[in-house]
């Protein structure tokens, strides 16, 4: 009990295993407590079980011979990978740029960053009106939704290395551009893949918005349907592919964080 | 062998540079020439880094007030970064994610460098200069893995393999521990008797002054002032016993005494 509140005790890692399997464990045994009681009513919260069948059934129908969950889980993770490149295609040279210069960092900033505390999805009826229902709405929503983050968050990566890199590569007969080539962004490297990966969880979690205006597939529009037929433990399972897709996307950036930047961690 | 250096002379001429309202340097004339050691002092923040760097040609970042005096280099007015002119600081700036060889070659991938040395004369360099430094066999090695007297010895030798004729040093091992420091102002020594330049080497510390300098240059503050210049004749192999001399203690003493009267001044 001394180190609860110690955070520099060191945890091992079975057991910091263990604590974290046991916390879910311990929140689906009280799911599964309130459901078998009838505390509340399953059309409200499907006990585990039935969100376990109701994966199963969407994972496979015998009756069609189809995977309802790949297909919209596909669908969902093609999106997600077309505005993903587009984010980062765009906003990853804006954060430079304004990282590196403070005259265009004046400038596009007060453009830029009250979007990070604006409600994005109140955007998605003007985006309906301009661009339509079709997919390119979509992905503008999504490149948006990630966009505001990302192009501060690099920014402020840029910004955060340490001037004497700088000042020593200018030193060393660096041009402008060498400086910021070869003195500023292989350091501000591990925060900018950072701020892909917060970005890349951002659009996860605005995929089911993204997908409840007309889609054909999707996750979202999975858990459109079931919801409009009042099918719970079908949201239920629909919420819980995208968690576990989330964090799968999360665990593979991170490691490969660790395998391109492993020198941060080098003692 | 290579190509002995034509040795520079750097005049400073009545260089006056404000901050703002602030007047932090005040009409300072200095001349230095030849392969030289010269030891810059003076109390913390009395413009020792401002008047390095404007050695260099560097006014100092974000200042925009104009300054008065120039800065000649071999009788040529200068006004910006010089690649004969290299820097080296306290926080040695080694690329953590680049290997100890790869950060001395770093300014080879400039094209300023690059253009100037076929890809096989600067690899012989760089790798002659690693093992100058003492660092051979710890070429693949990250700046993490080092000492802070290990990344030191990278810094200066991706300084030193440039041949600079100007070599400016801010205060380069005031991070080092007393052994550590011993070791690295050994390791100039050796470096600046293979390949003499001028060196400009600001420090706070009066026995490291005495140990690496052949002149000590001491600057009051606001504004600075140059208010001593000591030459010191002993050889530097012989400086360890020379330090214990009446000499050297006369020289120690003025140079605590001005420092002292710098820093009662600085506080008053």
């Amino acid at each position: 009990m001394g180190n609860l509140f110690n955070p520099h005790y060191p945890l091992t890692s079975g057991r910091k295993r263990m604590l974290g399997i046991g916390a879910v464990l311990l929140l689906l045994a009280v799911w599964a407590l309130v459901s078998m009681t009838g505390m509340v009513s399953p059309n409200k919260l499907p006990s585990p079980v039935a969100v376990v069948k109701a994966f199963a059934y969407l994972a496979w129908d015998g009756d069609t011979g189809q995977s309802l969950l790949s297909q919209a889980a596909l669908a969902s993770i093609g999106r997600i990978a077309a505005a993903g490149l587009i984010v980062i295609a765009i906003g990853i040279p804006i954060g430079i740029v304004m990282g590196s210069s403070q005259p265009i960092n004046a400038a596009l900033s007060p453009l830029i960053d009250p979007f990070r505390s604006a409600p994005v999805v109140a955007l998605l009826p003007i985006l309906v009106m301009w661009l339509g229902i079709g997919e390119v709405m979509k992905i503008v929503f999504l490149v948006i939704g990630a966009i505001v983050y990302l192009i501060p968050l690099v920014r402020d990566a840029v910004q955060a290395v340490p001037q004497t890199h700088w000042i020593s590569a200018r030193d060393l007969g660096a041009t402008h551009s060498e400086c910021i080539r070869h003195a500023v962004l292989p350091l501000a490297a591990p925060r900018i893949f950072d701020a892909v990966t917060v970005c890349v969880s951002v659009m996860w979690t605005y995929i089911t918005v993204a997908e409840y205006v007309n889609a054909g597939q999707g996750l979202g529009q999975l858990i459109q349907n079931a919801r409009r037929f009042s099918a719970m433990d079908q949201v239920f399972a629909g919420i819980f592919v995208i968690i576990l897709l989330a964090l799968l996307t999360y665990q593979g950036m991170q490691w490969a964080r660790h395998r391109l930047f492993g020198w941060e961690t080098e003692q | 062998m290579t190509a002995e250096l034509v040795q520079p002379i750097v005049a400073v001429q009545d260089i006056t540079q404000s901050y703002g309202e602030s007047l932090v340097i005040d009409k300072t004339s200095i001349s230095l020439q030849g392969p030289q050691i010269v030891m810059l002092m003076g109390p913390s923040g009395c413009g020792k880094s401002t008047l390095l760097r404007m050695l260099g040609g560097v006014r100092p970042i974000g200042v925009t007030t104009p300054t008065t005096g120039q800065v000649l280099i071999d009788g040529q007015a200068c006004t910006e970064a010089r690649d004969d002119t290299i820097m080296i600081f306290q926080r040695y700036a080694n690329r953590p994610d680049l290997t100890v060889w790869d950060n001395v070659a770093l300014p080879f991938r400039f094209k300023a460098w690059a253009h100037k040395t076929s890809d096989d004369v600067w690899r012989k360099q760089v790798g002659d200069m690693i093992e100058r430094v003492g660092l051979k066999g710890k070429e693949a090695m990250r700046p993490a893995q080092l000492s802070g007297g290990q990344n030191q010895r990278v810094a200066i030798a991706r300084a030193l393999v440039l041949r600079p004729r100007i070599l400016l040093m801010d205060e380069p091992f005031g991070a080092l521990d007393s052994h550590t420091r011993t070791e690295v102002q050994d390791l100039l020594h050796e470096l600046h008797k293979e390949d003499p330049c001028l060196v400009v080497f600001v420090t706070h510390d009066v026995e490291e002054a005495l140990r690496l300098g052949d002149r000590i240059l001491l600057m009051s503050t606001h504004p600075a002032k140059i208010v001593m210049d000591a030459q010191i004749n002993t050889s530097r192999g012989d400086r360890d016993a020379w330090l214990a001399s009446a000499e050297a203690r006369s020289i120690q003493d003025q140079i605590r005494s001005q420092m002292k009267t710098a820093r009662v001044a600085a506080d008053a």
